[in-house]
């Protein structure tokens, strides 16, 4: 046993090591998923200005691509399809030669368009019980810690900018109800 | 014409005795000037800045005092330019999975972000110092480039010049294959702080970074200042006004409001517009600190710019983030747990650093440029201060004929706030009923409550004065209480006319000279107790030296 704990020391300290080297790209689509589903995009929210586009993807990081008017990436006003979303932040568009230079998938910031999510019966009962229901926090690290019921319109509550508050002010701040959600804008 | 010969006359007779007068008031000035601005050991700072918080504090919403911008989303119109804060925190990382420190491409998607909003400027209070990829050094600088290509001015805070040299280094070349410089899209600036050495506070901010003994305006431009200085028509004049003349240390204060931005009600939990009745304030509150943890400045969370889920209420077509935004001066900075990027600020707590520029350019932009400068900046010095004197001149004259007035007017030996010997000669008697331990003991007690429970303060001042009138009414000789009225009549108004002076020093002092409002409650002061403690004093022993020399001319020596 004396000869085998060294070795099984070293492993979990590798272990531990290749966790802490992880890049903060790196992360897995659970973290990395949306709090609401997007289906489509279907205008700009931006009026005529362009729209900064990103390169890259969650894995190996974003780079800014380009900025483009509406028009070029739907050039017939047609909505586009969501392929994936990145933390309610970015939506992943189809692959388009928009921005020159640049290749592989194209990402657009949430807030600079409008989007529609699937609303079938199913996905509104379960959304109307769960926003009941569930319980939910932001971490500061972007994860979503929930009670079992938790659902993609738990919000987190308002903010304060105080770095460190005092022991007395978290425990009341703890005490109080959490502030109401703003209302989705999807 | 004969009324106007007398008059003549009455003053030619008169002009020894106001000759003398004069010059007793200008000694009575002099000592509390002298008294104002005594600083040993830095005494004089704490009541100076305690009268400037204090005049921001319950003043500083009026128009005349501060006439800041706010926000334009709660006016409506972006026509005047405003100042907004984006803050970067933890969550708006987060939603980019990226921690701080971030590389700079994160800060290249930021500005790209930025872009959208149309922005006049935008000032990053970030030092990038880390070292990064040649690839993200280029895409930020090219991003950059693009911006300044599109009229937005790009700021970004250095600790030295040289600071732009491993940007240049990388040999990042533009789409048109010429090497770029990092001076050409970012103006450095410096985001040095200055706080007061009596309570840390930063009341006060620097023109320019530069070293001692170098010339004025050969430093590196604090961020303000260059901001607000490249939005004139003529930048370098700009600069060169506000910067010549001053002092390495110098700096201008800055004017707080205690009301935070409407527009920071949308996430604040403290409110942002708050209203205390005097009465209320008098009673419950004390004068300072007036404190309000929301902001004076607008600010955009980066986190809701990054993310319509963190605020849905920006308007289905971003109209109130573009109201807020649009043509505004944004200043970037963050606010990261253990970063230790605050400042102590006078009426607000602790708030992040950039608020600190934030609050110096909506300084700059409400007074036009011309920024209040304490007197130990100014030059040449003494004319500012001989500008204090002539002030407690004219209300030290006030206070002497007031006094002169009583004299004539009421033959009392004893000032109009003093008691009466027939009130003294009342009340002695009914304390000399109790023993004399027994009235000490009870006294200290009394003494040491009013001292612990400030609200029992009013009160017993309240029921003293009271008690001590109801005394003199029923003791006092109605001619001698007819005479009291008279001279209480007096004082109030000498300082009537006190407050009339006080009031014209302050227009031309604050609004023509850009002096900061801390010698305003040493005016008041002095006109109201000062020159009673003064007087007694420093005249008599003028007056003493008067007859002394006027004794010696009459016998014939030699003064």
């Amino acid at each position: 046993m004396r000869r085998w704990l060294p070795a099984i020391l070293l492993a979990l300290a590798a272990t531990g090591l290749a966790r802490a080297d992880e890049p903060a790209g790196a992360a897995s689509a659970t973290a990395t998923a949306c709090a609401v589903p997007h289906e489509q995009i279907t205008g700009p929210r931006s009026g005529e200005r362009p729209l900064p586009l990103l390169s890259g993807d969650p894995a190996h990081g974003f780079r800014t691509a380009c900025s483009v008017p509406w028009s070029t990436l739907s050039p017939n006003r047609q909505p586009l399809p969501v392929l994936a979303c990145f933390r309610g932040s970015l939506l992943q568009l189809p692959a388009r030669a928009v921005c020159p230079g640049v290749s592989g998938p194209l990402w657009v910031g949430s807030r600079w368009v409008k989007t529609n999510e699937p609303q079938g019966p199913a996905v509104r009962a379960d959304q109307a019980r769960s926003a009941a229901q569930a319980s939910c926090e932001q971490l500061q690290t972007g994860a979503y810690a929930a009670t079992r019921d938790y659902h993609y319109t738990c919000q987190p509550a308002q903010r304060d900018l105080k770095a460190n508050p005092a022991p007395a002010e978290a425990a009341k701040a703890a005490d109080s109800p959490p502030a109401p959600a703003p209302p989705s804008a999807h | 014409m004969q009324g106007l010969r007398n008059l003549l006359w009455r003053l030619r007779e008169a002009r020894p005795r106001l000759v003398r007068e004069g010059l007793h008031s200008l000694l009575l000035a002099a000592v509390a000037l002298f008294f104002l601005n005594f600083n040993v050991y830095g005494t004089a700072s704490p009541s100076k800045r305690y009268s400037q918080d204090l005049v921001y504090a319950w003043l500083g919403d009026e128009p005349w005092l501060y006439p800041r911008a706010l926000a334009a989303s709660s006016h409506g119109t972006a026509a005047r330019p405003h100042v907004t804060v984006v803050m970067l925190d933890e969550r708006a990382l987060a939603l980019r999975g990226a921690r701080w420190p971030v590389p700079l491409g994160f800060h290249s998607q930021l500005l790209a972000e930025l872009e959208v909003l149309r922005p006049r400027a935008i000032f990053l209070d970030f030092l990038l110092l880390d070292p990064d990829s040649r690839e993200d050094i280029c895409e930020l600088l090219q991003l950059g480039a693009r911006l300044r290509g599109e009229g937005i001015g790009l700021y970004l805070g250095v600790t030295r010049p040289e600071d732009l040299a491993p940007f240049d280094a990388a040999g990042c070349r533009a789409a048109q294959g010429g090497l770029m410089r990092a001076a050409q899209v970012f103006t450095p600036v410096s985001v040095q702080r200055q706080a007061d050495d009596s309570d840390f506070v930063g009341r006060r901010y620097p023109f320019e970074q530069r070293a001692e003994g170098a010339a004025p305006g050969s430093g590196l431009p604090s961020a303000a200042v260059h901001i607000y200085c490249d939005a004139t028509a003529d930048p370098a004049a700009c600069l060169k006004r506000l910067l010549a003349d001053m002092p390495p240390n110098a700096g201008f204060e800055l004017a707080w409001s205690p009301q935070g931005d409407p527009f920071n009600q949308r996430w604040s939990q403290a409110p942002c517009a708050v209203t205390v009745s005097p009465l209320q304030a008098v009673l419950n509150r004390p004068a300072l600190p007036r404190e309000s943890r929301c902001p004076p400045v607008a600010t955009l969370f980066a986190s809701a710019l990054l993310s319509p889920a963190e605020d849905a209420a920006l308007g289905a077509d971003n109209q109130t983030l573009f109201n807020l935004t649009e043509g505004a001066f944004l200043m970037v900075g963050g606010n990261f747990r253990g970063s230790g990027d605050l400042f102590t600020t006078p009426l607000h707590t602790l708030l992040p650093g950039v608020y600190y520029h934030a609050a110096a350019l909506q300084n700059l932009l409400a007074f036009d440029g011309r920024p209040k400068v304490r007197k130990e900046f100014r030059s040449p010095k003494l004319f500012f201060y001989g500008f204090d004197l002539v002030v407690l001149w004219l209300l030290a004259s006030i206070f002497l004929w007031r006094q002169r007035w009583l004299q004539r007017v009421q033959p009392l030996t004893y000032g109009p706030f003093e008691l009466s010997p027939a009130a003294r000669e009342w009340l002695a008697p009914v304390v000399a009923r109790f023993p004399t331990p027994a009235w000490i003991v009870a006294s200290t007690v009394l003494l040491v409550l009013m001292a612990a429970y400030h609200s029992l303060q009013l009160i017993a001042v309240a029921a003293i004065i009271l008690t001590i009138v109801l005394v003199e009414l029923r003791v006092a000789r109605r001619g001698e209480i007819r005479e009291r009225i008279r001279a209480l009549i007096l004082y109030v108004a000498a300082m009537g006319v006190s407050l009339l002076v006080i009031a014209l020093a302050v227009w031309v002092g604050y609004t023509q000279l850009r002096l900061p409002p801390g010698d305003w409650l040493g005016y008041l002061t002095f006109a109201a107790f000062g020159f009673f403690i003064a007087h007694a004093a420093i005249l008599e022993f003028g007056r003493r030296v008067d007859e002394l020399h006027l004794a010696r001319l009459a016998g014939g020596a030699a003064p």
